[in-house]
């Protein structure tokens, strides 16, 4: 019994530990000055997980935004309400879906590939032989990164709604024959742009961070070992996922809660 | 032991790097006790010493790459874990580190990851960037190789490309971990002359940490033999070839079974047995 309570603790105490290296990490890596070079790193990266993960990100949004305008069709057509699916796929895409979705998939798609990739790095000790260099990876390796992860999602996740809103119309104009100008007159009327598109967007920057931040550190922080990679890259998508669904409900109560 | 001590004694004379009572421990584990290393400049200094018992942490400890429990790592008197961390990797410009596996960058060609530490240090023009990559890539005969990613080169070579890189800035000390584990007999024969070149021609300190007892002696002015954390023995390759201590006897001739037993600790053989059979 004491052996169990005594591994509890030692394990909050090594959780607690891991945050605040991880809170050290953070700080360390995105304060510093970026580097000669900082740019064309920072692009670079914003290339592999921005461009690149465009794909899925428009493939899922049109699909979303398909699927929603179905769903709403046969509910609201039961009210003679269908006229309103606009402004039910837009405010569902822009509150909820398109930054907690984007965010999902961003953690599946590039979160996963930063952890396996910095892990390997420090696996094949190119991490050690650049600080023996005298060149400081956190700066190197994991700024731009860092950097190029928290400006990629947002801008995925504007696609995204973009894509879904567009998937909307496609579903409920085109095929299930809602009048067309109820369709973007009542998303024009009902969509406030702070409201609405900023807090969206401000929940898409608090899961960029999060989810870059989970990515990188666990790579950074990993045991090099072929079990170790494997074990930080699940646990990317793990721990981003949670904090990711956690925090949009944190989130949501207060931007949309009506606490205020 | 010293068969010719007034050279040794002139060899001391300067020294670039010194070790004092360092102690280092890893979770239980205690890997060196009080350890003491003078380390000559423009020698090349042997740290040999049988697998496992540190020498690897022992460089890193050198590179300030690990802090110590106690003890202190001077190089050229200053102290170099009570360095601020922009004076250390100040510092660290001043050496050059041969890893293991040779830890090139993956994602740059091998003239890109020569070049790295001249792009990253100094503000030269391209193409005297060109001209002293080419110059080091020559050195170990890779100037032809310059275009292969390191994932096209064989071990030899991206130990090779990995050595040029770590001259890239003429550093005063040059750190090697193991670098002939793994090498075919060609490679080793490389690397072997590579190290003594570079050595004279650049008036290198170099610290070459091994258990390649042959290649070893053969280059090393000065060898320390580590064991159970300590040094254990200490001199010229003649001395240690001669050297009467059992231990040492053992490591230099690599006798299978000695003071270093064969065996890892384990109950009594014939016991160990008679249990699984009980169970049974």
């Amino acid at each position: 019994m004491i052996r169990r309570i005594h591994a509890l603790g030692r394990r909050g105490c090594d959780m607690l530990e891991a945050l605040g290296r991880s809170a050290v990490f953070l700080a360390r890596a995105s304060l510093g000055v970026p580097a000669r070079e900082g740019w064309y790193l920072w692009l670079r990266q914003m290339h592999f997980v921005g461009v690149l993960s465009l794909a899925i990100i428009v493939v899922s949004g049109l699909f979303i935004g398909m699927v929603l305008a179905l769903q709403g069709y046969t509910i609201l057509v039961d009210f003679g309400a269908e006229q309103a699916l606009g402004q039910m796929v837009a405010l569902s895409l822009l509150r909820e879906l398109s930054p907690v979705v984007a965010a999902l998939l961003f953690a599946g798609r590039a979160g996963s590939a930063l952890t396996a990739e910095i892990g390997l790095m420090k696996a094949t000790e190119q991490l050690t032989s650049m600080e023996m260099i005298g060149v400081d990876p956190l700066r190197r390796v994991v700024a731009p990164r860092l950097w190029a992860g928290f400006v990629a999602l947002p801008l995925l996740t504007v696609g995204f709604s973009v894509v879904g809103v567009y998937g909307g119309y496609l579903v409920g104009v085109q095929w299930l024959g809602v009048f067309e100008g109820s369709y973007w007159s009542n998303m024009q009327s009902s969509v406030s742009f702070i409201a609405d598109v900023g807090n969206g967007m401000i929940k898409s920057l608090v899961f960029a961070l999060v989810v870059t931040w989970i990515a990188v550190f666990q790579g950074y922080d990993l045991v090099p070992t072929a079990e170790g990679i494997s074990r930080a890259t699940t646990r990317t998508v793990v721990y981003s996922s949670l904090s990711v669904l956690g925090l949009d409900f944190v989130l949501t109560a207060v931007m949309f809660g009506g606490f205020s | 032991m010293f068969d010719n001590f007034s050279r040794l004694a002139s060899m001391f004379d300067s020294l670039l790097v010194e070790v004092k009572g360092l102690r280092f421990s890893r979770g239980e584990r205690q890997i060196f006790r009080g350890v003491e290393l003078r380390i000559p400049r423009g020698r090349i200094t042997a740290i040999m010493g049988p697998s496992g018992t540190g020498k690897t942490t022992l460089l890193k400890l050198m590179g300030g790459q690990l802090v110590p429990d106690a003890g202190e790592v001077l190089v050229e008197g200053q102290d170099i874990h009570g360095l601020s961390r922009k004076a250390l990797f100040g510092l660290r410009r001043r050496m050059g580190m041969l890893f293991q596996s040779g830890a090139l960058f993956s994602d740059l060609n091998v003239f890109e990851n020569v070049a790295f530490p001249l792009r990253v240090h100094t503000d030269l023009p391209e193409a005297m960037v060109r001209d002293l990559v080419l110059m080091k890539l020559e050195a170990v005969g890779l100037r032809g190789a310059r275009e292969l990613m390191p994932s096209e080169l064989s071990g030899g070579m991206a130990r090779r490309v990995a050595l040029a890189r770590a001259i890239a800035l003429d550093p005063d000390l040059v750190l090697y971990d193991e670098p002939f584990v793994g090498q075919d007999p060609i490679s080793k024969g490389i690397l072997v002359k590579l190290i003594k070149q570079l050595n004279e021609a650049l008036g290198l300190t170099s610290v070459v940490v091994s258990h390649d007892i042959a290649e070893t002696l053969s280059i090393a002015d000065y060898v320390y033999v580590i064991a159970d954390g300590q040094v254990m023995a200490q001199g010229t390759p003649a001395g240690l070839d001669v050297d009467e201590d059992p231990r040492v006897r053992q490591f230099v001739h690599g006798e299978p079974d000695g003071p270093v037993p064969f065996h890892y600790a384990a109950p009594d053989f014939l016991q160990d047995i008679l249990v699984r059979e009980d169970r049974a």
